[in-house]
């Protein structure tokens, strides 16, 4: 049969069908049979069968669209439900139900097939109501529907979980073998499919991560990326309909978190639901929605670009503007023919109009070299090997060479397992050089007669995730252990206190609140305040900002730069791009546990290839500062934070007026 | 070596990827092989079967591709403890032979007691090795797997032999989770002024210090153990009474010859 036909005479019987499920079948027909057409074509194909139909209907819904992306690979859906979520309340249990609702009264529902991000601040609730998707908690009051199914339902609570599947933060809390593959076939073999099939599961999945060469490794070997990717195989496994990724890219290196993100995409275009949570707002423009929860309450539901554009709505969310988006609204007019930044993300900067006058004073102005001041830490050929004199010995750092300046703020990058933990626990003398040397201000860690603990006290060091490490129960007390240990009890409040004001955390307010009731931000500054409560000259700081929402972020950040103000020398080690150009000045990158070089942070982004080859990537602001030097526009190689690209390019939209009068 | 390495202390039960033989062999001859060659010399009271035990021990290290003096290492730490149990044995131990070797004022030390105090040390030596062994050529999941095919005559008897074959998996998984806490945490204090690696104080000072090591580990710990819960609760963990297993082991010839090695030589050693 000649397949025009076929399809036309199926259209018919789709256009003529009253039942539902009946017009239904005839679609799966209809795309199954346009499976191996290019998409673009069987679209215009289906339109014209729609302006040729008696009905007269010229417009395709949206709904066959939807059908004819998913169904191409197969997992036809036609829109129905996942998740319907009615009124639901949750407090923990054994607690005063009123007092302590973690989430309050949240309704919404969720199709098949889209792409969600769950945003809001620190401990608004974004875990919980994800764990009652996938029916690991169970409402207080109100109802979560999986598929139809209560999750109230024990008895098929499997099934649930079957169909939902979860990633966690942590990578290595969630695997349960330790080899890969077998953690893999965790799932499958829970829900005792046949050895064959689980098989064929494992390798599909493994194949969908790209983790195929790796099946038989050893999981505590892989970097936190590709672990984070096993965990996702290990749910794919159970082939769910949904995956929720809960903040899954937090602990993750540029290149891990573009991966989990590429594969996050590459899923929901399979058909599968995709709910993630996260922080980066970057993140958030890739979703189709998105859902912001504040204090236990949905505040948002609906476009992300809807989300951007209401200031007072991300102000109560605790959330910021994507760099790209804040630029656009400042300047919209810079940006002809785009109407939707968020929708049009990929042709924003192709699309900036030319600068219209020549700048030629400021664009070429020379980069005067920095003023370099005496070092204050010199690393000369440092080496450090793990475990050695054993068989599972490994070379962590080799050759290191670096120099610190005095008085200038210094950042370390570099993808995961590139030694930089390594190298700053150098820094306080946690690690004493086996190999080359090292000298922290007036300390040389060679020498044999090293204090140690004086050196700790110069250079304090703050871990990642200082807050698990908590171990008094009041803020005040936990400060306190420091400058116990190195001052003894004498003035002992008054230094407490001093640090305390110093992170911006009221002395008499804080003291003696509890630890645990702390907000995430609150936690943090605690953290930072029982370091600097020793009065170091020199502050270490390992990914000071994972995990903190934008709000609490922003605020670290501002305090640190304050910090620095105040003569307290910062080096800094940071996955987060935006972070690093914020907070400091110079730079080193390291990969594979050699330092690659050392340069101002402004220089540090302008080799593309050099970037990719460590793991790293460009911060969209920077990215923006280069498209709009491309056309032209005045933007000094100084500007790197988007506030001082908005200010210049502000000053020359002024000139431009002021010259065209 | 640091002093924050906790985990390099430990010789014992680090499983070696060689690819030898050994480690290609069916865990489950592995186990009941070792387990069998273990049971024997424990319960052996002669000197020629345990001097077998070491051969066979030495010749599996060898047959695994083992560095023989890597195995050696796993015997340092426990002999000062063998040693003083040997010295108190030999001094405190009832004349049980005629020939006395030497005294030392009012102790008689006789011969027959250094020659059982020396097979004692031994005794322990050999176990050693070949508990060691077992963990170099046994990884963890074929440990796992192994166990469950072979107490899975076990379930019939509505004995929850999954759930302790879990428990040992989880075990196993959680033991270098502590120890990178332990170390985090230390040196997390450490550079908060703790005495971590500085210098060693009294036993006050070294119980004070432990504290704010100790309660942050559990909290962690706990936390951990909470999230690895819902994790295999949210990949529907325990929702019926048994699981399947992707890997179908194939017992071969070989297996069976190994098995029978290894119940000759227990023989030996228990009976020679």
């Amino acid at each position: 049969m000649n397949s025009a036909f076929f399809l036309n005479q199926q259209f018919e019987l789709w256009i003529d069908s009253s039942n539902r499920e009946r017009k239904i079948v005839v679609l799966i027909v209809l795309c199954e049979a346009q499976n191996n057409k290019n998409n673009k074509e069987f679209v215009s194909y289906f339109e014209s069968l729609f302006l040729n139909s008696k009905s007269g209907n010229n417009r395709i819904p949206d709904i066959i669209r939807k059908e004819i992306r998913t169904s191409r690979t197969g997992h036809s859906t036609f829109l129905k439900t996942l998740f319907e979520i009615d009124h639901l309340s949750y407090a923990p249990p054994k607690t005063n139900k009123e007092n302590f609702l973690i989430l309050k009264d949240i309704s919404f529902s969720v199709q098949e097939g889209e792409f969600i991000a769950l945003v809001g601040a620190n401990g608004s609730g974004k875990t919980t109501l994800a764990r009652h998707l996938n029916a690991l908690l169970i409402p207080t009051r109100g109802n979560v529907l999986v598929n139809g199914i209560n999750s109230r339902n024990q008895q098929f609570r499997n099934q649930i979980r079957a169909a939902v599947g979860m990633v966690f933060q942590q990578p290595e809390d969630q695997i349960m073998a330790t080899i890969i593959e077998e953690d893999i076939a965790f799932g499958p073999e829970n829900l005792c499919r046949l050895p064959t099939v689980i098989r064929e599961q494992v390798d599909e999945a493994l194949a969908v991560v790209n983790l195929l060469e790796n099946r038989y490794r050893q999981s505590h070997l892989l970097s936190a990326g590709q672990m984070q990717r096993v965990a996702l195989a290990g749910v794919l496994a159970m082939q769910p309909r949904c995956i929720i990724l809960d903040e899954a890219t937090a602990m993750l290196d540029p290149k891990g978190r573009k991966d989990i993100l590429a594969r996050m995409e590459a899923l929901n275009r399979m058909g599968i639901t995709v709910i993630f949570i996260t922080h980066f707002m970057e993140e958030v423009l890739l979703a189709q929605r998105a859902l912001l929860l504040h204090q236990g309450k949905l505040i948002f539901d609906g476009k992300p670009h809807t989300l951007f554009s209401d200031d007072a709505l991300l102000d109560a969310g605790c959330l910021e503007k994507p760099a790209a988006v804040r630029f656009f609204q400042c300047f919209p007019a810079l940006f002809p023919g785009i109407d939707n930044p968020v929708l049009e993300r990929n042709k924003l900067f192709d699309s900036i109009a030319p600068c219209k006058v020549k700048f030629t004073d400021l664009s070429e102005e020379t980069y005067l070299p920095k003023q370099t001041n005496p070092s204050e830490i010199e690393i000369r050929d440092l080496s450090h090997t793990y475990m050695a004199g054993t068989p599972l010995a490994h070379l962590s750092i080799k050759n290191i060479t670096m120099e610190v300046q005095k008085n200038v703020p210094h950042g370390l990058i570099g993808a995961t397992g590139s030694g930089k933990s390594t190298l700053l626990q150098h820094l306080n003398g946690l690690y004493r050089p086996q190999h080359g040397t090292v000298r922290v201000g007036p300390f040389d860690l060679n020498a044999a007669d090293l204090d140690v603990k004086s050196l700790r006290r110069y250079a304090g060091m703050v871990f990642q995730n200082p807050e698990s490490y908590f171990f008094e129960q009041y803020v005040g007390d936990e400060i306190a252990f420091g400058p116990r240990q190195i001052f003894g009890t004498q003035n002992l409040r008054e230094k407490v206190k001093w640090a305390m004001d110093l992170v911006g955390l009221d002395f008499l307010t804080y003291k003696d609140q509890i630890v645990s009731t702390l907000s995430g931000g609150e936690k943090r500054k605690t953290a930072l305040a029982a370091t600097l409560a020793m009065s170091p000259s020199l502050l270490i700081l390992d990914e000071p900002t994972a995990g903190l929402d934008p709000h609490s972020r922003k605020n670290f950040l501002k305090m640190l730069s304050h910090l620095q103000a105040e003569g307290i020398q910062m080096v800094i080690s940071s996955h987060n791009m935006e972070d690093i150009t914020e907070a400091v000045q110079n730079v080193t990158v390291l990969s594979e546990g050699m330092s690659m070089k050392t340069v101002p942070v402004e220089k540090i982004f302008a080799d593309p290839s050099f970037l990719s080859k460590t793991g790293m990537e460009s911060p969209v602001a920077w990215q923006l500062a280069q498209a709009l030097r491309n056309q032209g526009w005045p933007i000094s190689p100084k500007s790197i934070t988007i506030q001082s690209i908005i200010d210049e390019t502000n000053a020359a939209i002024n000139r431009e007026n002021d010259e065209s009068i | 070596m640091n002093q924050f390495d906790f985990l390099q202390k430990a010789t014992i039960g680090q499983y070696i990827p060689t690819e030898s033989l050994l480690h290609r062999m069916d865990p489950r001859a592995k186990i009941i092989g070792l387990g069998l060659l273990l049971f024997a010399v424990t319960f052996s009271s002669s000197r020629i079967g345990i001097l077998i035990g070491l051969a066979a021990a030495i010749i599996g290290l060898l047959a695994a591709k083992i560095p023989i003096q890597f195995a050696l290492k796993g015997l340092i730490p426990p002999l000062p403890f063998l040693l003083l149990i040997a010295l108190i044995q030999i001094l405190l131990m009832p004349g049980g032979g005629e020939q006395i070797l030497f005294s030392v004022g009012p102790l008689k030390v006789y011969l027959a007691n250094v020659l059982t105090s020396l097979l004692m040390i031994l005794r322990f030596c050999v176990l050693i090795l070949l508990l060691s062994l077992m963990t170099f050529c046994i990884s963890s999941s074929e440990l796992i797997h192994g166990l469950q095919q072979i107490l899975s005559p076990l379930h019939r008897l509505r004995i929850p032999t999954m759930d302790l074959i879990m428990v040992i998996q989880i075990t196993l998984r959680f033991l270098p989770f502590l120890a990178q806490s332990a170390e985090k945490i230390a040196k997390a204090q450490a550079s908060r002024g703790a005495e971590w690696g500085t210098k060693n104080r009294g036993l006050i000072s070294r119980i004070r210090q432990i504290i704010p090591l100790i309660i942050p580990l559990f909290l962690t710990s706990l936390k951990r153990a909470e999230t690895m819960a819902l994790a295999m609760d949210a990949r529907a963990y325990g929702f019926k009474p048994y699981r399947t297993s992707m890997f179908e082991y194939a017992f071969r010839l070989r297996d069976g010859v190994f098995l029978l090695v290894t119940l000759f030589v227990s023989i030996a050693v228990f009976c020679l």
